[in-house]
């Protein structure tokens, strides 16, 4: 099975040039033979939009854009992400992913971060839910850049069976040591890492660089395998087009070595989970 | 305080070099006043556009400063930068001859928008965006003037310290006589910049980092072995310049305000 990431800059706000970006990239995916083809979070629009949130945003069944996209999805899956209106006047910062001419799943940000650099939750209806689905190439779970920095996120795509977690983000960079990097990165590397190893499955890491108003996003996107290892990784910074085959009977090897899902007790941690909450609102 | 020159060299070329595309500059122009900032910023903008593409104003007032004047001819030689020299102590002496004062400020100021405005205009003439040589410690202390130095299309420098500029510069190999000089804002001959503010760089852009950086509370600072005094000064002079780093106020009357919420992202795209 052949992964491809695509670490790019989107132009901010402007739908049809990314759509054109989009459409050319899943020709050379195909070319390459790719079976699952990644963006980055909000591909489609860029990330820093403030007030231009609901002059962009789509609703995917009946989006002219959306149609094309799909339509050409029949030999590939992809992945990207995109401002929705699910209702009027709610939108959500969302993920798609098509497949076989079809949109299979989409998944809203349920973290939004609103601190510091971020102004997320200002803009944004709160996406409530962490669901895998099933896919041809196996069963798999999408996360947008702040939910996967919330480890709960993971766990429940982990106890609903995911074996693909992917991660779409715009993650700027921030921090400076004497390092050849963004500090912020290693936290990235660090969840992936840990996050397949405890979940035994793959960790899709796909995030985009380029300027928005000073802020530079850090690239770095990544692929680990099933017990935590670095299959492959993207430049911080630059531009790039990951391409990557991996084997999925790895999942198989891994849970017969680290049986963590076998032995999980969801049951259990729901019930504490329940106390502990519970007893938060009192 | 200590950063991977290759790195950050890395992300301000790439800076500047999209930021020019996405407003559709080629040319990048600079005041190049022989200091390290701006030899600096010279040294970058050169690197990210091509030595054709940047062009250095030289806005000496007369011949107060006669070395900064042959040390920036010789960042523009060392880099093959276009080039101009102009006096600006015609439209200054002009203004004053008219409104004459002794206040050694009110002169540095009105130079220092002088430069500006000439840069103003030749960024017009030029079709070239004006690259700000404003380092962090000046901006948070507020230690420039507003719409003159501070004055800019791009600033790459704005979130190093002066302390890192110079180990940026050495990377960059700028000359080590512009390396060592003694800061200055060049407002009249034997102002520094340490002895105006009364602390060394180093002691401020370690305060600062503690402070905006780190978020430290004062008393930890102090507790760790700062001099209050000092700690006390840096935040006087922080909180007093907030001006010179924002629009200026508008009072909110109608329903969508212009930098109240109305906010649209500066690089957008159309």
């Amino acid at each position: 099975m052949k992964i491809g990431l695509v670490q790019f800059a989107p132009h901010l706000g402007n739908l049809k040039k990314n759509l054109e970006l989009h459409l050319r990239y899943i020709e050379l995916a195909k070319k390459k033979n790719i079976d699952l083809l990644v963006f980055p979070e909000l591909s489609l629009t860029g990330y820093l939009l403030k007030d231009l949130v609901e002059e962009i945003a789509i609703q995917p069944e009946n989006d002219s854009l959306f149609k094309k996209l799909r339509a050409e999805t029949q030999g590939l899956a992809a992945v990207l992400g995109f401002v929705e209106e699910k209702e009027k006047g709610l939108f959500y910062n969302s993920s798609a992913y098509l497949s076989k001419g079809k949109t299979l799943s989409i998944h809203r940000k349920v973290f939004l971060p609103t601190y510091g650099m971020f102004d997320e939750a200002r803009f944004y209806a709160q996406g409530r839910n962490f669901k895998p689905f099933p896919t041809p190439l196996g069963t798999t779970g999408m996360l947008i850049c702040y939910d996967f920095l919330h480890f709960g996120s993971s766990y429940l795509l982990f106890v609903g069976g995911a074996e693909f977690i992917i991660v779409l983000s715009a993650a700027p960079g921030r921090g400076l040591s004497e390092q050849e990097r963004y500090s912020s990165s290693e936290m990235w590397e660090l969840m992936g890492e840990a996050i397949s190893r405890f979940t035994t499955s793959f960790l899709i890491y796909c995030n985009r660089v380029g300027f928005e108003d000073g802020i530079q996003f850090a690239g770095g996107s990544f692929i680990f395998n099933p017990e935590g290892k670095l299959l492959a990784m993207s430049p911080y910074l630059e531009e790039h087009f990951l391409v990557q085959e991996i084997e999925p009977s790895e999942i198989r090897e891994a849970r017969k070595k680290w049986p963590y899902r076998r032995d999980e007790k969801p049951e259990i941690i729901l019930k504490a989970l329940k106390k502990l909450v519970g007893k938060d609102e009192d | 305080m200590k950063i991977n020159c290759i790195f950050v060299e890395k992300i301000i070329s790439q800076f500047i070099r999209e930021e020019l595309n996405k407003f559709g500059f080629r040319k990048g122009i600079l005041g190049l006043s022989g200091g390290l900032d701006s030899s600096v910023c010279a040294f970058l903008a050169s690197k990210a556009l091509g030595p054709k593409n940047v062009i250095a104003l030289i806005l000496p007032y007369g011949k107060t400063f006669p070395q900064d004047v042959e040390d920036a001819k010789e960042v523009v030689k060392l880099l093959g930068i276009r080039s101009k020299i102009i006096d600006i102590s015609p439209m200054v002496d002009t203004y004053f001859s008219l409104y004459p004062t002794e206040n050694k400020i009110l002169k540095g100021n009105k130079m220092a928008r002088e430069r500006m405005s000439i840069l103003y205009d030749f960024s017009a003439r030029e079709k070239a965006i004006i690259l700000g040589t404003s380092n962090k410690t000046e901006l948070l202390l507020g230690y420039g003037t507003i719409h003159g130095d501070m004055a800019c299309g791009i600033n790459p420098l704005g979130d190093l310290y002066k302390t890192q500029i110079k180990q940026l510069a050495e990377h960059l190999q700028v000359p080590e006589k512009i390396r060592n000089k003694t800061p200055t804002a060049g407002l009249w001959p034997g102002q520094t910049d340490e002895g105006e503010l009364g602390l060394t760089y180093d002691e401020i852009d370690k305060i600062l980092f503690e402070l905006v950086d780190l978020r430290r509370e004062k008393k930890k600072i102090i507790a760790s072995g700062f001099k209050r005094e000092a700690v006390n000064k840096v935040l006087k002079l922080i909180k007093k310049s907030e001006f010179k780093r924002r629009l200026p106020i508008i009072p909110k009357i109608s329903s969508r305000t212009v930098s109240h919420d109305f906010l649209y992202p500066y690089d957008w795209e159309i």
